[in-house]
């Protein structure tokens, strides 16, 4: 049967028995980061020849640095705004001119500047970053008249599932991690950000030791010969001091009530970046979420224990020195209240019986593929590569990685099951709170 | 359209500057704007967007200053009396605080002019 033969090549495919070479194989010497150092500048860049670049700065600027809550997002705010030599305007219509597209982001530890353009515009779009971070300006009249108005927006547009991670996030790790990705409209932050509370703060994260430009697509030459010009205007060490604490995790349980929307929040300690725990990542895959197949709900099982109304996902939010593994689910309060029965059942089912072979070899490969296409597009790896060089580590080696996933077993995925079910979970409800559940009827510890 | 101005011409050439900083010192003093506590800045006309735009721009001890000094020279000028002359502006007091913000504005609005209207080069 055609059905039959498929499947079994297919996760012959996936288990690697087969001698033939994979696709991850093929694609792997363009896949990792090369990490170097141009001019005390931290550089990781790779080259596939292809027409565009995309080139970043990161910096160790996301929202567990602030020293003073909302700087994180005034300093997003200020990207490309007056600098000493020009005026934000001039950026922009500059950019447009050669079909640049400048965007300005932020991770719980990262800011990230990044300019996709044309391979043959590197030098102007290297010059434009190393202006933003060390020429900009930060007027009052630009914070009274757009970043505020900038932030306000953004408030509004916050939803119930993003309020309740970042309070999973809060109980998780208390303060640094457990920092408001942004802070809702109800942060008091007025009282600390102001633009020369911004001003500092960029003074301390843009430095030499605290950024790292990452180049995807630009050639080696071009890097060395235009970053060590423009980039002699930051700052070898940077004023002012970053909140640098480490993180340690907390667990706890938060309910907030909010109009309109519902969302559920369950996480428990994850894998950090630089840590080989590939049992957190297929365990991710397992639990999985929307469905990446058409006309199905998929293998995963919280696609399966997803009641009509609500949709669950399952992420490994990977930090520098600690990890969350969280179960997110929104939608209609009931259906979010069964769902959130239903995961953790699921949870328990894994700790206590497994999973058979075949889901297994599904849950592998949807890790494996996450990690792949999460490499490969949207700037995700651009990102890690980034961070981890301002922590100090390495960027990601994706075919490492890639075996390590191979060697997850059953056992050991129900092992890892069983460990987070044991420790202290974090949970966050943010809602209807008279029928979202309490981490203790869900049969959780907190 | 402000009034066409020999400022720079001026300025321009110290020997020219040196003599004329008298008749300019007397041409002040009989405006009479700083025996009533004003200065040349004030007087600049509010009925502008980019004067208003600037005036967002001034700091709150500022905008609170420039409201006491035109109210308190509104009021003299309805006793038809000037201040005591210890009160007086003095000369260094009299700083440009307004100006250069609006010079900026319109520097902004005179690079967006040029932006919105750059016309391509040929052979591109």
């Amino acid at each position: 049967m055609i059905c039959r033969s498929a499947l079994s090549r297919g996760s012959k495919l996936a288990l690697g028995h087969q001698g033939a070479r994979g696709f991850a194989a093929a694609a792997s010497p363009k896949a990792s980061y090369e990490p170097t150092t141009i001019a005390g500048v931290k550089v990781a860049s790779r080259d596939d020849n292809g027409p565009t670049t995309r080139l970043a700065v990161v910096a160790k600027a996301g929202t567990r640095y602030e020293p003073l809550p909302g700087l994180t997002v005034g300093l997003e705010e200020f990207a490309y705004k007056n600098t000493n030599k020009r005026s934000a305007l001039r950026i922009n219509r500059e950019a447009e001119l050669l079909g640049g597209q400048l965007t300005a982001y932020h991770t719980r530890e990262a800011l990230v500047l990044q300019a996709s353009f044309l391979r043959e515009d590197l030098p102007y779009f290297t010059e434009l970053l190393a202006e933003v971070v060390s020429q900009t300006r930060y007027t009052t009249h630009e914070f009274h008249e757009e970043v505020k108005d900038i932030i306000h927006q953004k408030q509004a547009k916050l939803d119930a599932s993003a309020v309740a991670l970042d309070a999973a996030h809060s109980v998780a790790f208390h303060s640094g991690l457990g920092a408001p990705l942004y802070p809702t409209s109800s942060t008091p932050i007025d009282s600390y950000l102001n633009e020369h509370a911004v001003a500092d703060f960029a003074a301390a994260a843009y430095s030499k030791p605290n950024i790292a430009v990452v180049a995807d697509g630009a050639s080696e030459h071009g890097l060395q010969k235009w970053i060590e010009p423009f980039f002699k205007s930051v700052p070898a060490q940077g004023s002012g001091s970053l909140n640098t604490a480490g993180s340690k995790y907390h667990g706890g349980e938060q309910r907030i009530s909010a109009v309109g929307q519902n969302a559920v929040v369950i996480a428990f300690p994850g894998a950090s970046l630089g840590a080989s725990s590939p049992e957190t990542a297929v365990l991710a895959g397992l639990l999985g979420g929307e469905s990446t197949i058409k006309w199905s709900p998929g293998f995963s099982l919280l696609s399966q224990a997803a009641a009509p109304g609500a949709q669950a996902q399952a992420t490994n939010y990977a930090y520098s020195d600690a990890g969350l593994l969280a179960i997110q689910i929104r939608g209609q309060s009931n259906a979010v209240k069964k769902t959130a029965e239903a995961a953790v059942k699921a949870l328990k089912s894994v700790a206590e019986s497994g999973v058979s072979q075949e889901v297994l070899v599904k849950a592998i490969a949807k890790a494996k593929f996450t990690l792949l296409s999460g490499s490969e597009v949207g700037g995700v790896g651009l990102v890690h590569a980034g961070a981890n060089l301002i922590h100090g580590g390495s960027p990601l080696k994706i075919t490492e990685t890639l075996k390590t996933f191979e060697s997850v077993t059953g056992d050991k995925l129900k092992a890892a099951a069983k460990a987070l079910l044991e420790g202290k979970a974090s949970v966050a409800s943010v809602g209807d709170l008279h029928v979202l559940p309490f981490a203790e009827d869900l049969g959780l510890r907190v | 359209m402000p009034a066409p101005s020999l400022v720079n011409y001026v300025t321009k050439r110290p020997w020219l500057h040196k003599l004329l900083q008298p008749v300019a010192n007397w041409y002040t003093n009989a405006s009479l704007y700083r025996q009533m506590g004003l200065r040349a800045d004030d007087l600049i006309c509010e009925e502008d967007a980019d004067v208003l735009k600037a005036l967002g721009r001034l700091s709150p001890k500022e905008s609170y200053d420039r409201i006491y000094r035109i109210r308190r020279a509104t009021q003299l000028s309805l006793q038809q009396k000037i201040l005591p002359k210890n009160e007086w502006t003095k000369p260094e007091e009299d700083v440009p605080y307004l100006s250069p913000i609006l010079k900026a504005i319109e520097a902004e609005a005179k690079e967006k002019e040029a932006l919105d209207t750059l016309v391509p080069a040929k052979g591109h």
